[in-house]
């Protein structure tokens, strides 16, 4: 929040004529919602004090008036505490003779408000001396400064914050003289979210927003922001501890996740670690299911953004935090008034640890040698504090930043010795970096969003005498211009374009089934075979839509036209979107979507033949959904959405055999036979904390789907993999997707305890994935590959048992003076369900066996924060 | 490489946990009726010529010697009916479509080797056709490998029936350079470093584990040429694989050799331990080897084992 609202009307309360009668006091606490314009939009108390005060304090502050809050400079809907107090009047003193009248002697007290705990500066606080109403009050600027005069003596000193606990000392001023103090506040039991994020316009039919605080908190998730996506409706759920994603039917890949608007190359460190997101760099996460605007694009399911953090406007802060795996930090601070720098980064010293665990034998060396590290940092510039608003200046304003982030991730295994099957050695080393501009420029009713963006990318693998290295340069652009025309009609255009050049230099022994026909068992050593490939790939979308609103209808028509040029192919793909949002009530609205949407292959996929396919075209799907979202109040939220996907021209692996020109034949290693079909209802029931004494928050998502998996046409030599691999022996190219569940129910909790402690759990219960049943009734056994072939029943006929796991997390902090202590116990699988993750079979395929997922897993991190 | 590395993920995690699982059954322990390997001599037929020439087809025609291990540990001499076919589709395991497919010998035997001779080049199906000609129409690969028949044994042993595939391999010069196979043999075996010949019953005492090792057999490999998929011709080396099974106890590993796909190979070196509160007996252990295009041949061994 870059501006504070400040009262500028107040509305005095009736006094209760029965309490009045009484002679009752009492202090109201109220959550105010102040939307963008400054008018008051909700007034909720806390803990209703009762005697008619809350009705009175409420009517009263429905009439108050305030200066717009800002975020980012852009007057933004708010909520804040406030407390109002009803105290009675002493009688009337006899006024003082003529003459008598002399200036007042009065003494100044000013300081700083701080925040206990992260030394934050507390802005639009009220200090005053007692609670007489008539008492002059000051109110707390952004820097947290405030500055009371009052008449000498003793004061009493109340401090009344949004979301700390009432601050109460004593100060003896002195005649004419100024007190400078520091006062450090308390946060209530908790951090209140300030920004009313469900108040931004929501277009699309579903959008989920989880605020830093979830996915830091969220039990199972080891505080990583991507893994909390999984608890989302519509999302099934990845086997073992894996962040894969998959949205609504959709394979792996084909979400995508973008860290403020420019995709993230790699989610996870060492393939399945910690996502390279470091959660103290997010600000929030917003999720798309399916659905979203034209401005969206290249992904056939669904879209993750992940926004990250602008730094701190009022001084330095910072955490570390220290985990099983890796260590990090996190610094924002200001730099001058207007610009202010966030950076994080982590490195891993699992390297250092696992020589201690791993087994030491006589005759053979064993070295794991895995490292990862990353980096953001962020520079935000043009949004000054307390600076007038574009509505109030009139004029054109333009804020933006800079952002750089990255990842590495190194893993070298050796194992040699006489007593090992065989020498092994495995070096891989993935890499990339990013860097990303960010223009705003707002003026009237436009509004231009700039987002340049660069990136190299490079990758090694070292397997025996195999070797990969391939690097990539990326170059791209983003603009999107807003047009507000008037308040019913709305227009959005803009380009996305990205150009990608990609090279690999590689060698290896000639691979079979690419070189020459490969014979079942024992794989031959093939002659060296060197290439060197480099391949340029541009990818650009122009999209318009635009919001029309007729009455309780808001319609959004838009289109977005995708091309891609690799090499000498040329693809076009034309994506037309419609939304239409009806405002039933003023809290419930019903909404529906459908439209097309297109992902490019991925570039190294288009390398010439046998190890590429220059003919993929884009990847489609239609994605439709209906639903209805209700607010119950205004921290319970309901929201039901039922969905229909059809996905086709699906990159699926490998294709047919087809004859190459010029003689030969070529298995096409990747051809656009995917297809799939999901449908589905989703339901989540969130209920936020209403405010800082409000101990309570969680949600509860649920998901009934169904979702088919497969390609057209006939199954390829040597069946497939992802987006086409089929169980069982029959000729079935189509059917359950492996990851189908039917019924995908996540529960999650938070508790505030109080005392610093914070209780949170998640519970998940999941139909169990699709397999194919054993029906044996002899051996089949492949001589040459001294292998048996499996007889089994009809395809995808049996589940494996329903997956349930009970994650907890507690959490401990310690607020001292100028800094935060935090530890936490995050416990995976709590009472130990045996859960089934897979099922293989007996080498001579007569018998399944169930593999177990992870056991219980307790994880202990360690967190200060300043 | 980039899919591989966005599901090796996923692949590490299964495997790691597959580790954790032990199913009973394991392929080094033999204690039912068994088809441990299967051989023909040779195990390759090669044409002088790709021209469809009557001297071709005579070559293609040539009578081979078929050999199937079969072990029956506890069937007490049981007899063992059998029947042998030539297909033309490999996907058919069982040789079932029976307009494809040409009966080669049936008969009844006893565990231990069953030696058949055949001519599977002059095998004829449905209205007289070539048997190779069909096979030939359902390769994909047109050729390009051979023309792979699939020679598929049919065992019964009481209730226990085993469908055992081997595919027969023609060949003929599509590029330069190419030679017919020659069978991989074992050149013998040592066990805890002392040379173990097929004569002796050497003594084996107390738990283990007792280090089996292959001779050397690195310059047995050969090193020879196919045709690629691009009509170019590919020089490849073999690396053999030996598979490990005995009538007690378990082989760790139950395979050895072979290279994977960064050209590593395999030592053949493994380990044999008793199973546990065995009592004293004499153990056969059979090693096969296989060249990994279509060779293969295996030799067996005796010991005395006590606790």
């Amino acid at each position: 929040m870059t501006k504070p609202p400040e009262l500028v009307q107040q509305v005095e309360a009736q006094y209760p004529p029965e309490a009045l009668a009484q002679g009752v006091t009492a202090s109201v606490r109220l959550i105010i919602t102040i939307a963008a314009d400054g008018s008051v939009a909700d007034v909720l108390p806390t803990e209703p004090v009762g005697n008619g005060f809350d009705e009175a304090a409420i009517a009263a502050v429905r009439q108050f008036r305030f200066s717009p809050a800002e975020v980012d400079g852009v007057p933004a809907p708010v909520q804040v505490e406030y407390v109002y107090h009803f105290t009675l009047n002493a009688p009337p003193q006899e006024a003082p003779a003529p003459g008598q009248v002399q200036e007042a002697p009065k003494a100044t007290l000013t300081g700083q408000l701080i925040s206990r705990g992260s030394r934050s500066r507390v802005a639009g606080a009220t200090v005053r001396c007692g609670d007489d109403p008539e008492a002059p009050e000051a109110t707390s600027d952004a820097d947290g400064r405030f500055t009371l005069e009052v008449p000498p003596g003793e004061c009493a000193v109340r401090v009344v914050a949004q979301g700390f606990q009432l601050y109460q000392t004593k100060e003896q001023l002195k005649e004419n003289e100024t007190t400078e103090v520091n006062f450090f506040l308390a946060p209530s039991a908790g951090a209140l979210e300030t920004v009313v994020r469900s108040e931004r316009p929501k277009k699309e039919v579903v959008r989920r927003t989880i605020t830093r605080q979830e996915a830091q908190r969220t039990p199972g998730t080891f505080g990583d922001p991507i893994r909390v996506i999984q608890a989302l409706p519509g999302v099934a759920r990845a086997p073992f501890i894996s962040g894969e994603l998959l949205v609504r039917g959709s394979n792996p890949g084909q979400t995508a996740t973008l860290m403020d608007g420019v995709r993230i190359p790699n989610l996870f460190h060492l393939l399945g670690g910690p996502s390279v997101v470091n959660a103290e760099f997010i600000d929030q996460l917003d999720f798309y299911p399916g659905g979203y605007g034209s401005q969206y694009g290249r992904a056939v399911g669904g879209i993750v953004e992940v926004g990250t953090r602008k730094g701190a406007a009022d001084t330095l802060h910072g955490s570390v935090k220290v985990d099983l795996l890796d260590a990090g930090f996190f610094l924002e601070a200001p730099v001058t008034d207007g610009i202010s720098v966030a950076a994080a980064a982590r490195r891993s010293y699992i390297d250092t640890l696992l020589p201690a665990v791993l087994p030491k034998t006589e005759g053979s060396t064993l070295t794991v040698v895995p490292r990862y590290w990353d980096y953001q940092l962020r520079v935000d510039f043009g949004a000054k504090r307390g600076a007038k608003s574009d509505a109030e200046a009139g004029g054109a304003r333009s804020s933006g930043y800079v952002m750089a982030f990255g990842s590495d991730d190194q893993l070298r295994v050796v194992s040699t010795g006489p007593k090992t099957e065989r020498d092994l050695t495995v070096d891989t080393r993935t890499l990339f970096h990013r860097v990303k501009g960010d223009w705003t420029y707002r003026k009237g009713a436009l509004t231009s969003v700039f987002t340049p963006y660069v990136g190299y990318d490079a990758l090694s693998f070292n397997f025996g005498v195999a070797r990969q290295d391939g690097t990539a340069y990326t170059v791209g652009a983003r603009e999107v211009v807003a047009l507000e025309q008037s308040s019913a009609l709305t227009v959005r255009t803009g380009v996305d374009l990205v150009y990608e050049h990609q090279s690999y230099d590689v060698e290896f022994p000639a691979p079979e089934n690419f070189e020459y026909v490969a014979f079942p068992g024992a794989e031959s050593v093939g002659e060296l075979v060197s290439e060197k490939l480099s391949l340029g790939a541009f990818d650009g979308a122009l999209f318009v839509e635009a919001d029309v609103k007729v009455g309780k209808f808001t319609f959004t028509p838009g289109v977005r036209g995708n091309l891609q040029l690799v090499g000498s192919t040329q693809n076009l793909a034309l994506d037309p979107r419609l939304w239409v949002r009806f405002a039933a009530t003023e809290r419930t609205s019903l909404k529906g979507s459908l439209g097309l949407y297109s992902q490019p292959a991925e570039t190294f996929r288009f390398i010439s033949l046998p190890y590429g396919n220059p003919d993929l075209i884009y990847q489609r799907a239609f994605q439709s959904s209906l639903g209805v979202d209700h607010r119950f109040t205004d921290v319970l939220n309901v929201d039901v959405t039922g969905f229909f996907n059809r996905r086709f021209n699906n990159v699926a692996q490998p294709g047919q055999i087809v004859a190459r020109e010029g003689g030969g034949v070529v298995q096409l290693p990747y051809s656009n036979e995917g297809i799939g079909r999901a449908l589905g209802i989703e339901v989540m029931v969130k209920k936020n904390r209403a405010s800082a004494t409000d101990r309570w928050s969680g949600w509860i998502s649920y998901t009934f789907s169904r979702s088919l998996d497969g390609r057209t046409g006939t199954q390829p030599e040597g069946n497939g993999g992802f987006g086409g691999g089929f169980g069982g022996d029959g000729d079935e190219t189509y059917g359950l997707s492996p990851f189908d569940q039917t019924h995908i129910l996540t529960l999650v909790s938070s508790y505030v305890l109080g005392n610093g402690w914070e209780l949170g759990g998640r519970f998940r219960y999941t139909t169990g994935r699709p397999t194919t049943p054993l029906n044996h009734s002899f051996d089949l056994y492949q001589a040459d590959r001294n292998r048996f072939n499996g007889t089994y029943g009809p395809y995808a006929s049996a589940r494996t048992a329903g997956f349930h796991q009970l994650d907890m997390r507690l959490d401990k902090s310690w607020q001292f003076q100028s800094w935060t202590l935090g530890v936490y116990l995050d416990v995976q699988n709590l009472y130990n369900a045996k859960n089934v993750e897979f099922v293989f079979n007996d080498y001579r395929q007569r018998r399944e066996y169930e593999v177990p997922g992870i056991p219980i897993l307790p994880v202990v991190g360690v967190k200060g924060s300043f | 490489m980039k899919a591989l590395i966005n599901y090796g993920g996923l692949l590490l995690l299964a495997m790691g946990t597959l580790a954790c699982v032990d199913p009973e059954d394991q392929p080094s322990r033999v204690y039912d009726f068994r088809v441990l390997g299967v051989s023909t001599e040779q195990p390759e037929l090669m044409a002088s010529t790709c021209e469809r020439t009557p001297e071709a087809l005579d070559e293609l025609a040539a009578a081979v010697t078929y050999r199937a291990l079969l072990v029956d540990p506890s069937g007490e001499g049981r007899p063992i009916q059998y029947t042998l076919w030539a297909c033309a589709d490999p996907e058919d395991r069982t040789c079932s479509n029976e307009a494809d497919r040409a009966l080669l010998a049936e008969g009844t035997t006893s565990a231990g080797e069953l030696t058949l001779s055949i001519n599977p080049g002059a095998a004829r199906v449905g209205e007289d056709r070539l048997l190779l000609e069909r096979v030939q129409e359902e390769d994909p690969y047109k050729g390009l490998g051979g023309i792979r028949m699939p020679l598929v044994l049919r065992a019964v042993a009481g209730d226990e029936e085993v469908y055992a595939q081997k595919l027969m391999v023609f060949w003929c010069p599509v590029v330069e350079g190419m030679k017919a196979n020659e069978q991989p043999v074992l050149p013998g075996l040592r066990v805890d470093d002392v040379p173990w010949l097929d004569a002796e019953l050497p003594e084996l005492r107390g738990v283990g584990p007792f280090v089996v090792t292959a001779e050397d057999v690195s310059a047995l490999e050969e090193t020879y040429v196919v045709p690629g998929l691009r009509l170019q011709a590919v020089t490849l080396k073999e690396a053999w694989e030996i598979s490990w099974h005995a009538t007690l106890g378990d082989f760790s590993p139950q395979e050895t050799g072979g290279a994977d796909f960064g050209g590593q190979q395999g030592r053949h070196r493994t380990e044999w331990e008793p199973a546990a509160g065995a009592t004293a007996q004499e153990v056969t252990f059979w090693a096969v080897v296989r060249d990994g295009r279509g060779g293969s041949s295996w030799v067996v061994r005796r010991a005395r084992w006590s606790p």
